[in-house]
């Protein structure tokens, strides 16, 4: 049946046509999507689960793979970071059971942190990657990523950029595979699933680098990368891999009307990246006098074509990121085709082909990324940024961390609060840097409810195991919520589909020794005031749980929880309340502040910041 | 026939649904059809963009500068940042409903005029189709969504009803809100007619 599909929806029914028994990763723009749309299908036979973090992810899927069954994992590239410390062991040890990592990337930033470039992972780990330029490859590749894993007993790569992982295409999608019933292997070998030794640790390199040459040989029979030769030898040899193939199309005819002639061009379009494909480069080195190639962000298969050409004596032109014709940064769409191929027959096509009006840009109004109308976070960064004034301070004396989330939305106006983003849980270490450099006001660490159970927990109990003093401030909105809201362990009765239970940070708190534990109410600023800034003067590690749902969320459940009411009488249009709250449910009317219903959740928070009684919270 | 669409608003406005139902209406006549939606980190009120790549089978997802037959936008100043995209001679759709920053609304910060807009567009060589929020009909005593009369409007008014056929998009509305429908066919419809 053909669907509208994504391309994280494309590795979940693909997974599914492998016949999958486990599906585990954790949230990450732009990997989201593919557990979200199986946790929306009830499946009966196949495990599908958030799970803490990408690390425990990961050993979850790779149980159930030892054990002999099919699991896929999945996970933004800042969360192959975190899973790799397991990942490489597992690739050391192999597996029975298709193991299938999937990993995205985002070229461009589109969804923030980086522009890291996961085919080096493939590389350290000596396992294959897999990189489809569609979204329908994708449903395709995943199916041949678990028979090549189970192919060579060891874990696969495939890997996705977010304009396919988040993008939509129309896919011929079958009907799922029965899932194996098999009982679960229980294989007891210490040669295979220890590392105890340097004996077994380099026996397993040496397995693990006879797997890659393996994999080297199916991904060859398999035809997966595609050459195409030009009947006379020379020319122009285009090497395209991933998304970089899906513009050559579009390229080879906008650079028709300039003189362009495909029938004289050859290409190599690689979709496995690891291991290299160096016949076919030797090949294309062969026959072609000048080679242009063409990858997202790092020179990775451009090196290796360099690499080849000194083994073969090639005296042609390279055309990539390493003399300087393309960037390292961003996207790559058909402008590169066409100045790759332009620079390579010495074309003259005119360089603002591609070149719009981009002046226009300058003229539009700044929109920093800020927090939701009805978010709890807003009254925890007012709480914070009272206290702060309460104890005499100014909020350029007071370090506060930040951590990944909604949460980091503090750095930005009207709040101006938060300091630093660096990774899951990186607030709670750096806070504690920032004591034992010598900082002599309080320091203070943020952090959301789902990144504390990722990788803050760790950080907390190395604070109280060394006593430093800092206030962590845990913004709990029962969500990991800026993905779109997944369900973590602290999300009260959050899955239905399986059985859940819920982890209350409440109680895991005062189990860790921590004498000074409040919880407030972020929607009541003076009381929430009062808390923090307590805290703040008090000696060792406190912390102070912020707990509100997500305002998004629970108006889906249960719609708003309040009306506020603007006394026009009262108001005099000074502004107070949209400076300090910055809400978006606010706007200017002629002699008063207005409060638009479609967004206003009811808080109350903007209550406080009047001074007029001009807003005023009603019943609903 | 090839026909590339760029979209630009904020969260909420329901812009990225028109692209989701031009792709729906293409995916129903077997046209090809890729769109990319992209929110980044856009909490509701945040920059949206989204391309939808109509009659190509082989092409990749983004748009190039110059490459666009059509743009639509549905918030002022964030239209601005469709205008590299629009090609010479094309239409581009502006729903001008203003969504002002707060640094905007404390007169901190300037927001661009309409006039402004009028001379990037002019100087892009594209063609202003503006649509008034202040003409947004009414259902019921309600303000319909804008998105799906905006929808109207360019199947109404531009070169895409050669590719996209009104009955085949009413198809899909009916199929895809089955609660409102009445209020969501009034809405396309409304702005099929209108003139702008």
């Amino acid at each position: 049946m053909k669907k509208l599909i994504t391309g994280n929806e494309a590795i979940a029914h693909g997974a599914l046509r492998a016949g999958v028994k486990a599906v585990t990763g954790y949230p990450g723009t732009p990997s989201t999507g593919c557990i979200t749309s199986l946790l929306a299908m009830d499946l009966k036979d196949t495990h599908v689960e958030w799970s803490v973090n990408e690390k425990v992810a990961l050993e979850v899927a790779t149980g159930v793979a030892w054990s002999g069954h099919r699991a896929l994992c999945t996970m933004k590239m800042s969360g192959l970071n975190v899973a790799y410390d397991t990942l490489i062991s597992v690739a050391y040890s192999g597996c029975e059971g298709g193991l299938v990592i999937y990993v995205a990337d985002d070229p461009g930033a589109n969804a923030g942190m980086c522009e890291q470039d996961s085919r080096y992972f493939a590389l350290m780990a000596d396992m294959p990657m897999l990189e489809p330029d569609s979204v329908a490859e994708a449903y395709q590749m995943i199916r041949f990523a678990f028979d090549l894993s189970e192919k060579i007993k060891g874990p696969v790569f495939i890997r996705l950029v977010t304009a396919i992982a988040d993008s939509f295409a129309e896919v011929e999608v079958e009907p799922p595979a029965p899932v194996s019933q098999a009982a679960p292997l229980l294989i007891m070998d210490i040669q295979k699933y220890t590392k105890a030794g340097s004996i077994i640790a380099t026996n397993q390199h040496r397995e693990l680098i006879k797997r890659l040459e393996q994999a080297g040989q199916v991904i060859d029979q398999s035809g997966i990368n595609k050459t195409t030769f030009s009947k006379k030898v020379g020319g122009l040899g285009i090497i395209a891999a991933g998304i970089a193939s899906a513009y050559l199309a579009e390229g080879f005819e906008a650079a028709a009307p300039f003189g362009f002639n495909w029938e004289e061009t050859s290409t190599l379009i690689i979709k496995a990246t690891n291991p290299f494909a160096a016949s076919e480069v030797r090949q294309m080195l062969a026959h072609c006098q000048t080679i242009l190639v063409l990858e997202e962000l790092e020179p990775l298969i451009e090196k290796g074509v360099y690499l080849e050409a000194q083994r073969s004596g090639y005296n042609g032109r390279i055309i990539g990121k390493l003399d300087g014709v393309f960037s390292r940064i961003g996207e790559y769409g058909v402008q590169q085709v066409v100045q790759g191929i332009a620079t390579g027959l010495k074309l003259s096509i005119p360089d603002d082909l591609f070149k719009g009006n981009t002046q226009a840009l300058n003229l539009a109004a700044a929109r920093p990324i800020t927090v939701c109308a009805g978010c709890p976070h807003r009254g925890t960064f007012i709480a914070i940024e009272k206290a702060i004034k309460k104890l005499g301070l100014k909020k350029s004396e007071v370090m506060v961390t930040g951590d990944i989330g909604c949460t980091i939305l503090g750095m930005n106006p009207p709040f101006n609060l938060v300091w630093s983003e660096i990774s899951m849980g990186a607030s709670l270490g750096l806070a504690q840097g920032y004591v034992r450099a010598g900082v002599k006001t309080p320091v203070i660490a943020t952090i959301g409810d789902s990144t504390f159970f990722h990788a803050g927990i760790p950080g907390l109990i190395n604070a109280v195991q060394h006593q430093v003093d800092l206030t962590l401030v845990i913004m709990d909105n029962r969500w990991t919520a800026m993905t779109g809201m997944q369900a973590n362990p602290g999300t009260p009765c959050a899955n239905t589909l399986n059985s859940f239970r819920e982890v209350d940070i409440a109680r895991i708190i005062p189990s860790l020794g921590i004498d000074h534990f409040w919880t407030i109410d972020p929607f009541k600023i003076k009381a929430s005031v009062e808390v923090i800034s307590q805290a703040m003067q008090l000696p060792g590690v406190k912390v102070v749980l912020a707990r509100q749902e997500c305002a998004i969320q629970a108006q889906r459940q249960t719609g708003i929880i309040g009306k506020i009411r603007v006394v026009e009488e009262n108001c005099n249009l000074c502004k107070l309340c949209l400076m300090i709250t910055g809400c978006s449910a606010f706007s200017l009317g002629s002699s008063s502040i207005k409060i638009d219903p479609e967004l206003c959740y009811g808080c109350g928070v903007c209550v406080e910041t009047c001074n007029r009684e001009a807003l005023i919270e009603e019943a609903i | 026939m090839k026909y590339d669409i760029f979209f630009a608003g904020v969260g909420g406005q329901g812009i990225l649904t028109i692209g989701e139902v031009l792709a729906e209406v293409a995916a129903y006549k077997d046209t090809p059809a890729k769109f990319y939606p992209s929110k980044g980190m856009a909490q509701r009120g945040g920059f949206v963009k989204a391309q939808l790549r109509l009659g190509r089978e082989n092409v990749g997802p983004n748009i190039p500068q110059r490459g666009a037959d059509m743009v639509i936008a549905m918030e002022q100043s964030e239209s601005l940042k469709a205008i590299p995209f629009i090609k010479s001679g094309s239409d581009f759709v502006l729903y001008g409903d203003i969504w002002a920053p707060t640094a905007v609304s404390l007169g901190k910060a300037p927001y661009p005029a309409l006039d402004q807009i009028k001379e990037q567009v002019a100087l892009a060589g594209a063609h202003l189709v503006y649509i008034n929020p202040a003409n947004l009909p009414q259902f019921n005593g309600e303000p319909v969504h804008p998105n799906l009369f905006v929808l109207g409007v360019i199947i109404g008014q531009t070169k895409l009803r050669d590719l996209i056929h009104s009955e085949d998009v009413e198809h899909i509305i009916q199929s895809r809100f089955k609660r409102n429908v009445e209020a969501n066919l009034y809405a396309y419809r409304s702005g099929t007619t209108v003139v702008c």
